[in-house]
């Protein structure tokens, strides 16, 4: 559609139910392996970790039969960033730079200790981003809530409003679209009426009177809908008493096994550099 | 046993000098069915949220199954025992998958997974939803919502439920569906509670309580109440087949339907025919005033999201004419209205606004959308001025107006909508009732002095009086009567979820998933061109004419002219109607 359109209509993340051993997996067992993946593609020196984790979820991509240019696509508008920071690479030397120069143009060299930085910057960009990627699209809103209380159960122990915190990511998902919707509402409404928000509004004061026609009718439905939310959950009990959970998320024995893999190689990666250095 | 016990209960909000109830008392017994009725702003959801501590009423003044909301322990027994369906589909879901949203307020109450597994399976067998249990409730009606919520509440258990007008934000299907499942409860021992506007489905409760500005002024069957000669005073209206009753010269009887009137009638071989103002429609020979050609429009257009809204409609709405835009929730009459408004462009095929191209990229589209402006859904929600009067004068302003004009056309545009010039400029829009709320916000847009009007519900969620008031606003301005210099006949389009009012109109739109499944007069929309499969009711005087003259197959109403030139039902291969 074109005209004025908000994210009223979009699902939030990109989760698409299917049946998979990486879906089947606990949020749990995700949520570690999402920390691994990125932790290591950001905080390892060795290019051989930094490879790995950009190989890694494109196998579970793979595994989840989750399309891998889908997930590459999120790692587009990364690129102008990462050509800006290539180009810094490239027009400053390091300092002590002694590897092979593989071009140069005048001035400006291109050794390949700055090759190397300039690719693994690329598969670090690559790594995060499928990683994160991959697991929206095979977690669910529910268990994305689900899996911070899981991986805050230890800390609630000891008081951590982990079933707090994921009922607010929960509400959080539910209310996106409830306020984009409210603001397209409202939007749609002053623009019936002619209202021309910002355009030919010259001076600070002046610009902000412009949106003044959305900024309250907007902040008071979206306060009037959290309040109708709060109480409908209030009265539905919420906060009565210890709760329990409909969903189950325990796991077995493989997905136990899933979630030492994630910490052995989170461990690892730390561990591989320094057997492995060169 | 009384599980609903109020003992003159009055509540006043925090800062608020008057109190929005006044020594309420009643008494609900088990499997009980009780009407709360009342003009918008009585006091009826303050008492809802009084039963179950939402509003914390003074001690002693309520008891639910023996529990005082007054207490925290109390509150959290009423809560158990008492469940709210809340107005707004939406707003009541919480988990994203259907089985988990039954399930929040068990899982609040700590029972253990395999008996919640138990009950949540009951509870959306008990309201036919178990089929989509593991989908979003993004994707459901929001009839199927609100079906959604009364699962959610008797997965609880509890011994009473409480409707707050539950039903006024649900297409008609959808609400035949909550009406029945209410009955449901009350044969299962569970009573309910209703709070509603349609005086059709008050009709259906064992008892009715009125109130008004807080009070309780009427208590007794609904057979009591539609027999006093208060209503009027009340805001309140009477059943439609109570008034049709009476019209034919029979005795009325509290929740009869159409059929059964019609079968009386038959029988009492009453002369007398169901009372309808209709003027057949026939169009001029001026250019349409919204012509649409096979006009397609999807939103997240290429996107995994997609999601096509409106499929290839052509239509032709006559200058002059009134047009109703029915069809079921999701069916794309938001959408249609906003194509004709030049919100929203086509994806394909061409949308003319009163004339002009909305897809051309040389169209002024604000220019478009004050000549034809439209009112979206609960427009009271977008007025954002202080005071009344610069509220209307913000569309003029947006048109360049300024002094004695400016003035004349707030003052025209407030006299026509109810709300005078003189008394309510200086009025805070936030100090008005529900439905005057409304009508600002329709007389800020009249004062744009539009060649036609678009409203998408305009009627919904209104009291009987203020639903009235709102209607005689839009033929007003229909026949050009009031707000405007010369006295030719406008165009409205109009959306509704009420047939009764569709049949009204001059010609009637029936949207079905986005195509445009037929387009005519009412006499052929909802008599011989009528299709179940649109999932709407038909209004109840047709309702009532085919009872009564069972013999005519070809359901045209017997009080109504044929139209010398009538527009057709048009096939949805081609929509276009027009000869």
């Amino acid at each position: 559609m074109k005209g004025i359109e908000f994210l009223k209509h979009v699902s939030i993340g990109r989760y698409v139910e299917a049946d998979s051993p990486v879906h089947r997996l606990t949020p749990v067992a995700k949520y570690l392996w999402m920390m691994a993946l990125v932790l290591s593609a950001t905080v390892s020196a060795s290019a051989a970790v930094v490879c790995a984790s950009a190989v890694l979820p494109l196998f579970f991509a793979k595994l989840a039969r989750v399309r891998i240019l889908f997930l590459l696509r999120g790692f587009l508008p990364v690129l102008p960033f990462l050509g800006i920071a290539a180009i810094f690479q490239v027009l400053f030397s390091w300092p002590a730079d002694r590897s092979t120069v593989l071009l140069a143009l005048g001035p400006v060299t291109l050794s390949a200790r700055e090759a190397v930085a300039v690719a693994l910057m690329a598969l670090r960009f690559m790594a995060m981003m499928s990683t994160i990627g991959l697991f929206t699209s095979v977690t669910s809103e529910g268990d994305t809530a689900r899996g911070v209380e899981d991986v805050f159960a230890p800390l609630a122990r000891i008081g951590f409003p982990a079933r707090g915190l994921a009922l607010m990511i929960a509400v959080a998902f539910r209310f996106i679209p409830i306020v984009a919707g409210e603001f397209e509402s409202v939007v749609k409404a002053q623009a019936a009426r002619g209202a021309d928000f910002g355009a030919g509004a010259r001076g600070p004061i002046r610009k902000a009177r412009a949106y003044l026609p959305l900024i309250v009718p907007v902040t008071i439905r979206a306060l009037e809908r959290a309040e109708a939310l709060a109480e409908a959950m209030e009265a539905r009990c919420y906060g009565v008493g210890p709760s329990t959970r409909y969903v189950d998320t325990t796991g077995g024995a493989a997905d136990i096994a899933a979630r030492i893999a994630a910490i052995i190689y989170a461990v690892g990666i730390f561990a591989v550099p320094v057997f492995f250095a060169s | 046993m009384t599980i609903v016990g109020l003992n003159s209960l009055s509540y006043t909000y925090p800062g608020s000098a008057e109190p929005a109830l006044s020594a309420v008392s009643f008494e609900l017994g088990e499997g009980d069915y009780l009407a709360i009725v009342g003009a918008n702003g009585s006091g009826k959801s303050t008492l809802v949220r009084c039963l179950n501590g939402l509003l914390v009423p003074p001690v002693g003044a309520v008891s639910i199954a023996g529990a005082d909301p007054a207490t925290p322990s109390g509150r959290i027994a009423a809560r158990k025992a008492l469940s709210l369906v809340f107005q707004s589909p939406p707003d009541q879901i919480v988990a994203s998958v259907v089985e988990e949203d039954v399930a929040f307020g068990l899982e609040n109450l700590g029972v253990a997974r395999h008996e919640m597994r138990v009950r949540v399976e009951g509870a959306l067998a008990a309201v036919d939803l178990l089929e989509e249990r593991s989908r979003s409730p993004r994707f459901l009606s929001s009839g199927q919502q609100q079906r959604l919520a009364v699962a959610g509440a008797i997965a609880m258990r509890p011994r009473v439920v409480a409707f707050d007008e539950a039903t006024s934000m649900i297409d008609p299907m959808g609400r035949k569906a909550v009406l029945g499942l209410m009955d449901d409860l009350v044969t299962s021992g569970i009573s309910v509670i209703h709070v509603t506007h349609d005086m059709d489905e008050a009709a259906r409760a064992r008892r009715i309580a009125v109130l008004s500005g807080g009070r309780l002024v009427f208590l007794g069957s609904p057979a009591e109440l539609f027999s006093s000669d208060r209503l009027e005073q009340l805001r309140l209206a009477r059943p439609r087949s109570y008034s049709a009753a009476i019209a034919l010269g029979l005795q009325p009887v509290i929740g009869e339907d159409a059929a059964a009137l019609g079968r009386r009638a038959v029988v009492a071989q009453t002369s007398k025919v169901a009372p309808r103002q209709h003027a057949a429609f026939i169009p001029t020979n001026a250019e349409p005033a919204f012509s649409l050609r096979s006009v397609s429009m999807s939103y997240l257009a290429g996107t995994e999201s997609e999601r096509l809204a409106v499929d290839s409609v052509s239509l032709d709405v006559p200058a002059g004419a009134v047009v109703a835009l029915v069809g079921r929730t999701g069916s794309g009459k938001s959408s249609l209205l906003q194509l004709l408004d030049g919100l929203a462009l086509p994806d394909s095929g061409v949308a003319l606004s009163l004339g002009v191209d909305t897809a051309d990229r040389k169209t002024d589209l604000r220019a478009v959308r004050m000549r034809a402006p439209l009112a979206v859904q609960r427009p009271e929600s977008a007025i954002f001025e202080a005071y009344s009067g610069d509220e209307v004068a913000f569309g003029p302003r947006n048109q360049g107006l300024s002094g004695q004009v400016l003035v004349d056309r707030v003052r025209a545009a407030m006299d026509a909508a109810g709300l005078p010039f003189d008394e309510f400029r200086d009025r805070q829009p936030r100090t008005l009732s529900g439905g005057m709320k409304r009508r600002l916000a329709l007389a800020s847009i009249l004062s744009l002095d539009p060649d036609a009007l678009l409203l998408d519900e305009p009627s919904s969620a209104l009291d009987p009086a203020s639903r009235a008031e709102i209607l005689a606003l839009i033929q007003g301005y229909a026949s050009g009567g009031n707000a405007s210099a010369d006295n030719r006949r406008r165009t409205v389009v109009m959306s509704t979820h009420s047939m009764d009012e569709a049949a009204t109109a001059d010609l009637v739109a029936v949207m079905k998933a986005g195509a445009l499944a037929a387009f005519g007069p009412p006499i052929l929309i909802f008599g011989k061109g009528w299709d179940e499969s649109w999932g709407l009711d038909r209004p109840f005087a047709y309702q009532l004419d085919e009872a009564m003259s069972p013999s005519t197959a070809a359901v045209v109403p017997s009080s109504v002219a044929l139209a010398a030139d009538p527009v057709l039902v048009s096939a949805p291969a081609d929509a276009r109607t027009h000869r």
